[in-house]
């Protein structure tokens, strides 16, 4: 509705990636480098995904929920945690701390994944005389994917950059970074299962978030101590 | 080596430069790229909008781009930038005419009919003719005004119903709709309307010829039956006119198929030429008939030996009418007259005659037989209605539907114009015969007639929208090839003093609008977010020194400086 409310919806969607980026030591250390070969890398697991989608997938012309097409999605939902792995892990940084390593790789993935999903959709949309709630919603969306990124990239890094855990706390990092990564399919059942509307969804998905943020700060600070 | 690099740059800068138009035109596309993403899309039929003699009549605007209002709003409000709804249900007429008549400004109107009333829709139900009536008073009242903002007429559908108790419930309120307080905006986006240059108006005879006896070289003299096909309404994309005269139509197509089974047999065939003529025209002083008549050759003209025409003869019970301008004690009006009544008593209802005389300074033609009479031809014009028509009245309005008409009164008339026209062609006149009788091969097509009757009820067929290769013509024309031995389609151009205007069908766009100050607010919302945003990821992160220092400038740089 009018350039104002596209203005409006694309600082919801994109403001929280710059102010993120801003507010942390992370403009100091200057990872902006980081932050864009993410974003690359992003965009390399987003053709590779879509490719097995079209081969993979059967297109249903029902909303109906099939487990088995749930299943294979989820399955190559797992090549967006090989991607971050890749990012991670292998590629060659500059000098910045693990800390603020995973921080800047979450940022560039989860600022990728708002453009290339969420700004068609708002150019096109917002701009008509016509207003909705959706395109407010699509931006709540986009914050919630940007923790569940940070904290998803947090794990990883727990994962496989960090050598030394104390054992009792491995299972609750794998299970924790299989939920944040099956999120999708959670909230795809959800939709068309129990028959959430997209308010509801957006609001689990906020909460969720949260959530999982706060038990991997937990578990990032406690995965911090022995290193000391 | 300096000479290269600059050689270079240049190339580059000018590969630059050359994508700059690239560029900017990009930028503008896709700034102008104007989605139409309504949430609702209804079909408008405009006011018509026409002139006499220069005079301005109907609805002379056609874009439309303001909030909804309703009937509830408040007296004394400002309304010119509003579109006013008003569900045919809740017409209040006399409000309306004061409004008209006081020019007060309205942004544009919007009536909406009920579903009952839609060309195509069989159902009746009870309270259809009070709809009815009101739609006529509502149509007489706009036909003959001029109003200076958009009219259009749309049907109830439960997406403009749940739009219009918003749009009450706002107003009640006190809200009305304008650019602060949101609500719901129609967009209509046409062109201006524009003239129509020359509006054709299409006759098309069917000529079946008589037998001639042997050895007799005189011509034989000719009946002809005429109807106009052509409808006047408050909105010409919704004047289906089944009554006026889609009835008229029905029966003549009905006689014309009676007598060419009557004629394909040489043995049969009369002695009469028969000449079935459907005319475009009708409602402005019969002017097709006019050109029409006009038209024929003078012999042919002179050999006719009587017309009659058919007018709205489809809703009567016990009684037609047949109008005539030559007085009743005419010899010849006497002797069509009698044989009307004769077949009439024999089929179970009665004829009555009615005489006008015709004022040649009266430009007015109120019936088709005038046009006959000012040409010296004997005509009658058989109707059910017992007054002559004023200009533009009952000539096919948005209340005359498939509904109105009854297909036995149709097949009553066709009766009644065959039986007649059969004992004056084979000299009967005076006998019980029944040759068009029931279960015979001669009887009445019942089916013919309703299908005829319903495609035309779902035709809307004013003249100057009509165009020289209409569909509706092309029918016409077959139909009455079937049935003559020679059809011909005369164009004529309808000048005189009507002018027309096109665009009389459009797409209304409604859109829920969030107002202005919504806007302000989420801006607002979301500033102090990001704010807030910021400021916790700051605190967390770097610590609450390091919030503060950011608002304070460092004191100690200007004394270093001094």
């Amino acid at each position: 509705m009018t350039l104002f409310h596209f203005f409006n919806c694309a600082i919801l969607t994109f403001g929280p990636h710059a102010v993120y980026y801003s507010a942390t030591p992370l403009s100091e250390y200057d990872t902006l480098g980081t932050s864009v070969k993410a974003a690359v890398v992003y965009l390399a697991t987003a053709l590779v995904k879509l490719v097995c989608l079209a081969t993979f997938l059967q297109v249903s012309e029902t909303e109906v929920f099939d487990p088995y097409q749930e299943a294979l999605k989820a399955m190559i939902g797992f090549i967006d945690v090989a991607g971050l792995y890749f990012a991670l892990a292998q590629l060659t940084h500059r000098n910045i701390s693990q800390n603020h390593k995973f921080q800047a790789v979450g940022l560039g993935w989860a600022f990728a994944d708002s453009v290339l999903h969420r700004l068609a959709p708002l150019w096109v949309g917002a701009r008509g005389l016509e207003f909705t709630w959706d395109y407010v919603l699509q931006g709540l969306e986009a914050n919630a994917n940007l923790v569940f990124t940070i904290s998803l990239a947090a794990l990883g890094s727990l994962m496989w950059l960090r050598k030394n855990k104390p054992k009792t706390l491995i299972p609750i990092i794998y299970t924790c970074a299989v939920i944040i990564a099956t999120m999708p399919s959670i909230t795809s059942y959800l939709r068309r299962v129990m028959g959430w509307h997209f308010p509801k969804v957006v609001g689990f998905e906020l909460m969720t978030s949260l959530v999982m943020a706060f038990i991997s700060c937990q578990l990032f600070i406690l995965c911090q101590r022995p290193s000391l | 080596m300096g000479d290269e690099k600059k050689s270079k740059q240049r190339d580059g800068s000018m590969v630059f430069e050359s994508m700059y138009p690239l560029l900017a035109l990009m930028l503008i596309l896709v700034a102008c790229v104007d989605l139409c993403d309504a949430a609702t899309v209804v079909d408008v039929y405009r006011l018509v909008q026409y002139d006499i003699s220069g005079v301005p009549f109907g609805s002379r605007f056609s874009s439309l781009n303001h909030h909804a209002a309703s009937l509830s709003f408040h007296r004394g409000a400002d309304l010119s930038r509003s579109v006013l709804i008003l569900p045919l249900r809740e017409l209040d007429l006399g409000f309306l005419q004061d409004y008209i008549s006081q020019k007060q400004s309205l942004g544009g109107l919007l009536i909406l009919l009920p579903q009952t009333l839609r060309p195509g829709n069989n159902i009746v139900l009870s309270e259809t003719q009070r709809f009815r009536k009101l739609l006529a008073q509502l149509e007489n009242l706009l036909v003959h005004a001029n109003i200076p903002f958009p009219v259009y007429f749309a049907f109830e559908n439960e997406e403009t119903d749940a739009m219009l108790a918003d749009v009450k419930k706002n107003d009640a309120l006190g809200q009305q709709a304008t650019a602060t307080t949101g609500g719901y905006k129609l967009v209509i986006s046409v062109s201006e309307p524009r003239k129509i240059a020359s509006p054709t108006i299409t006759n098309i005879q069917g000529w079946l010829p008589g037998s001639r006896a042997e050895g007799d070289s005189n011509q034989l003299p000719t009946i002809a039956i005429v109807a106009s096909y052509d409808t006047f309404g408050a909105a010409p994309a919704l004047s289906v006119g089944s009554e006026s005269n889609g009835s008229g139509v029905v029966a003549l197509l009905e006689v014309a198929r009676l007598f060419s089974t009557l004629y394909s047999n040489p043995k049969t065939r009369g002695r009469y030429n028969l000449l079935f003529a459907l005319t475009s025209g009708g409602p402005y002083n019969y002017e097709g008939t006019q050109k029409w008549l006009k038209s024929l050759d003078q012999r042919m003209r002179e050999s006719i030996d009587y017309a009659i025409c058919l007018n709205s003869v489809g809703s009567w019970d016990n009684e037609l009418l047949v109008h005539v301008s030559k007085p009743p004690d005419n010899a010849y009006i006497k002797q069509i007259f009698e044989g009307f009544s004769n077949v009439a008593e024999d089929l179970g209802f009665q004829v009555a005659l009615k005489h006008k005389k015709i004022n040649i300074s009266n430009s007015r033609v109120a019936w088709e037989h005038e046009q006959f009479s000012r040409l010296r031809v004997t005509a009658a014009t058989l109707s059910e209605l017992s007054t002559p028509p004023e200009l533009l009245e009952s000539a096919g309005s948005l209340s005359d539907t498939r509904q109105l008409v009854h297909e036995d009164a149709i097949i009553k008339g066709v009766k009644l114009v065959a039986e007649s026209l059969a004992r004056h062609i084979y000299g009967h006149q005076r006998k019980d015969i029944k040759i068009f009788a029931d279960d015979s091969s001669l009887a009445v097509n019942p089916f013919n007639v309703r299908s005829w009757l319903d495609l035309l009820s779902q035709t809307p067929r004013v003249a100057p929208y009509l165009s020289k290769s209409e569909p509706l013509i092309t029918a016409l024309k077959k139909e009455l090839e079937d049935y003559t031995a020679e059809v011909s389609v005369q164009h004529e151009s309808l000048d005189g003093i009507f002018t027309f205007y096109d665009s009389t069908k459009a797409s209304l766009n409604i859109y829920q609008v969030a107002s202005v100050t919504f806007d302000l607010l989420l801006l607002l919302v979301l500033g102090s977010y990001l704010i807030v945003l910021f400021s916790f990821l700051v605190i967390t992160t770097r610590g609450v020194d390091d919030l503060i220092s950011l608002f304070r400038r460092p004191p100690s740089r200007k004394v270093k400086m001094v």
